[in-house]
């Protein structure tokens, strides 16, 4: 009796917010003539400039596929759309709006989020639930050997991105004469799974050449400051300092290398475009080596968008500005699912995911071809090198226009 | 007795709605399953947030240390510890039973562990006498502690994180089964917790928060107290940690595990809210943080974080008790502290 009204309250609460939550739309994989699928994408937290290509790419194949008709599946031709979710930059919330996507708004075909970190998130449940994801945004290699059968990843896996530098590094030292093994290489990355995997490929091929690591730092997760790394490199003076920490480590490594004067023959990062390291930094980023995805000048095409180029013009237009890789990854995998459903005819999860496993397919990005684990074999990483302020592709041989300027010149002679 | 009656009419529905409620609205387990995650947080925040006065920040330490001591002894039961980190090969899924081993010894495990610390902890954050706000912010330094030690340490994955296996089809619905963990466990934490604040553990934690030291005065092992209600937090997290883990498939070490930003903010959050200090305000906090948040995401896209900021700027100004505080204020006949027979019984009982 003392408290009977506080329990009717409760009570009342509780079931108002569950009809509440009740009342919400009800998304299908297929509504009318639309098929739709569902992506987390980060619009806040750490990725949210990421995130922001990500979703661009995504939103450019919808509004290209849509205009020139549709995809074809069977007999009937349909638009297509995305149902988007903010997960924040955090795996937790993404692995929860996942499971939002499918079982809530029941959407059958999932696009990747930004970053190894959410997409390790979502693939645990996309696989529970026997739903394919195709995504261009997860690299970290973990993603692929816990046996996952459905996701497919349309990029080169991460610890494939500064690996070339590595060997442009061992090529650039024996054309010197001098022996690759006394080449000391200084690593320092974020502490993501993105970075840490970076930081293995540069590792194994630094071990394959008998090259000595002096540093090998890890950065905080809330990168702002990377000074301590720094006076290390100006003290142990290695051949090559590679760093990783999305665009956040791209921008510090450029800014505080320029701001301290720190003289290394090669700095190599990720993240170049996307943190637009030339439009901040000016000359300050020249001679910075870029790993990249895709770059506009490759020769790719499909039948979508045309040219590699023809896509960034496309892009431009739209959004006004050059499209980092990261956004042309996005747009590959949504033309992967176009490809696929066309392909397998119908909207049955399964055969769709069959289709998705066994593409073959050119797009604008770059050839797309699985292997069993859902990685893309087909595609290798480019490094570009930022010659005057622009991007000139200089490894490897098959995609040069340029020559490495190896060793960077001194600050003092800028 | 009528109210008796009443009474368990009322835990009756909640238990059997709690029950059902997963097969009425099974696009919504997941969801579900963390309300009663939620639920615990709360309630066990508020043991020490609330009832004994003492704001902790860091209670999301043992949330973690749970996660992290039951992913890893399921890891090392089943599989090969280096390929599992050092990313060669595939890894198999679980059985059924192999599944249920892992995740089971290894809550348990993750209970002792964190409990252990939880007291070693105490033993010397509490018995050094750490109070008000130099005890909040110490606790604060142990969540972001825990994160950079988890952040470094490579056995358990470093920053890379830590995957737990995915969910064996044949245990049914994933969501359903994590949903019925939570629940029993919060239904668990809440009659504990009950059971507790109405006998002489209750009174000397509200004595302390009143006034610790005439309450140490009268002879009330004030540390001791302390300590204890820190663990029974432990306790209770560490185990939702667990299942959670398992639920959420993967553990990152800043933002899933140790994420004092979210989980950590949002149980101190959800027992203000309902109203600190009092039993079910924690549960009814918890259940409106929860419900309005899953809203605020799917409706206010792009500006649920705003949205939630004004929300939690409204509760602090408009309802600085917690709603339980102001219908107490507002009703006192009906919902105002009354000593019941079994509190004045065990007060009577228990002298010093």
């Amino acid at each position: 009796m003392t408290k009977k009204q506080s329990y009717l309250f409760t009570l009342i609460v509780i079931i108002a917010a569950i009809s509440l939550v009740f009342a919400g739309p009800s998304w299908a994989k297929v509504e009318g003539d639309t098929i739709i699928f569902g992506a987390a994408v980060s619009f806040t937290g750490k990725y949210s400039t990421n995130g922001k290509h990500t979703k661009n790419g995504y939103d450019l194949v919808v509004k290209r596929v849509n205009e020139m008709g549709g995809v074809k599946v069977g007999d009937k031709t349909y638009k297509i759309d995305i149902k988007y979710y903010d997960d924040e930059s955090t795996p937790a919330r993404a692995g929860q709006l996942a499971d939002r996507l499918i079982k809530q708004d029941e959407i059958k075909f999932i696009l990747g989020p930004y970053g190894s970190g959410p997409t390790k998130g979502i693939a645990p449940i996309t696989e529970k639930y026997k739903i394919p994801m195709v995504e261009g945004n997860g690299a970290s290699r973990s993603l692929f050997n816990k046996g996952y059968r459905y996701i497919f990843a349309v990029l080169s896996t991460s610890e494939q991105y500064l690996a070339e530098s590595i060997n442009l590094l061992a090529e650039k030292f024996k054309e010197d004469g001098r022996d690759p093994k006394s080449a000391k290489v200084a690593i320092a990355v974020e502490n993501d799974p993105f970075s840490m995997d970076i930081r293995a490929g540069v590792v194994d091929d630094a071990k394959r050449w008998g090259m000595k690591v002096v540093i090998d730092d890890k950065l905080p997760k809330e990168l702002t400051d990377m000074t301590a790394t720094l006076t290390k490199v100006k003290a142990l003076r290695p051949d090559a300092l590679i760093v990783s920490g999305h665009s956040k480590g791209a921008a510090l490594a450029v800014r505080q290398t320029a701001q301290m004067k720190v003289d290394v023959p090669m700095l190599a990062i990720t993240h170049c475009e996307a943190a637009d390291v030339v439009g901040k930094f000016g000359g300050d980023a020249n001679y910075t080596l870029c790993a990249t995805q895709w770059a506009p000048t490759m020769t790719y095409k499909d039948e979508w968008f045309g040219f590699a180029g023809d896509y960034a013009e496309a892009f431009e237009k739209e959004y006004g500005y050059v499209p980092p890789y990261q956004a042309a990854e996005s747009s590959a995998a949504v033309l992967v699912y176009v490809d696929a459903l066309q392909r397998a005819g119908n909207f049955d999860t399964e055969k769709v995911r069959d289709a998705i496993a066994a593409t073959n397919l050119q797009t604008f990005y770059g050839w797309v071809k699985f292997d069993e684990t859902g990685k893309n074999i087909a595609k290798p990483m480019v490094l570009r090198q930022i010659q005057k302020g622009k991007y000139v592709p200089v490894a490897p041989r098959k995609f040069a226009a340029g020559e490495v300027i190896f060793p960077k010149p001194k600050w003092k002679d800028r | 007795m009528k109210s008796m009656g009443q009474k368990s009419v009322f835990y009756g529905v909640i238990v059997i709605l709690s029950l059902i409620v997963p097969w009425l609205l099974p696009a919504y387990q997941t969801q579900l399953a963390f309300l009663w995650v939620m639920v615990v947080f709360a309630l066990t925040w508020d043991v020490v947030g609330g009832q004994m006065g003492y704001n902790s920040f860091g209670n999301i330490v043992f949330f973690g240390i749970g996660m992290y001591v039951t992913a890893v002894i399921q890891r090392n039961m089943h599989f090969d510890i280096e390929e599992y980190v050092h990313v060669a090969g595939r890894v198999e899924t679980l059985t059924p039973v192999q599944y249920l081993e892992g995740l089971f010894l290894g809550m348990g495990a993750g209970v002792v562990v964190a409990v252990v610390i939880a007291a070693g902890l105490g033993a010397c954050i509490l018995a050094m006498g750490m109070r008000g706000q130099y005890f909040g912010i110490c606790t604060l330094g142990l969540g972001v502690a825990a994160g950079e030690l988890a952040n470094g340490w490579e056995y358990i994955g470093a920053g890379s994180g830590l995957v737990t296996p995915v969910f064996p089809d044949q245990l049914g619905q994933r969501g359903a089964f994590f949903y019925y963990i939570f629940f029993i466990l919060a239904v668990i934490a809440f009659l504990t917790l009950r059971y507790l604040y109405a006998g002489r553990f209750g009174l000397a934690i509200n004595a302390i928060r009143d006034d610790e030291d005439k309450a140490e005065a009268m002879g009330i092992h004030t540390t001791r107290y302390k300590i204890i209600a820190w663990c029974i937090s432990a306790f209770f997290l560490s185990l939702v940690g667990g299942g959670a883990g398992h639920l959420i498939g993967f553990i990152d070490p800043t933002e899933v595990a140790f994420a004092g930003a979210t989980f950590g903010v949002w149980m101190i959050l959800m027992a203000i809210l309902g109203g600190k200090g009092t039993l079910w305000g924690p549960v009814i906090g918890a259940v409106i943080f929860h419900i309005t948040q899953e809203l605020f995401w799917t409706y206010l896209f792009g500006w649920q974080r705003v949205a939630l900021g004004a929300l939690i700027v409204a509760i602090v100004v408009f309802f600085p008790m917690g709603i339980m505080g102001w219908m107490r204020e507002r009703w006192p006949e009906r919902f105002g502290h009354r000593v019941e027979e079994r509190e004045a019984f065990s007060a009577s009982k228990g002298g010093g």
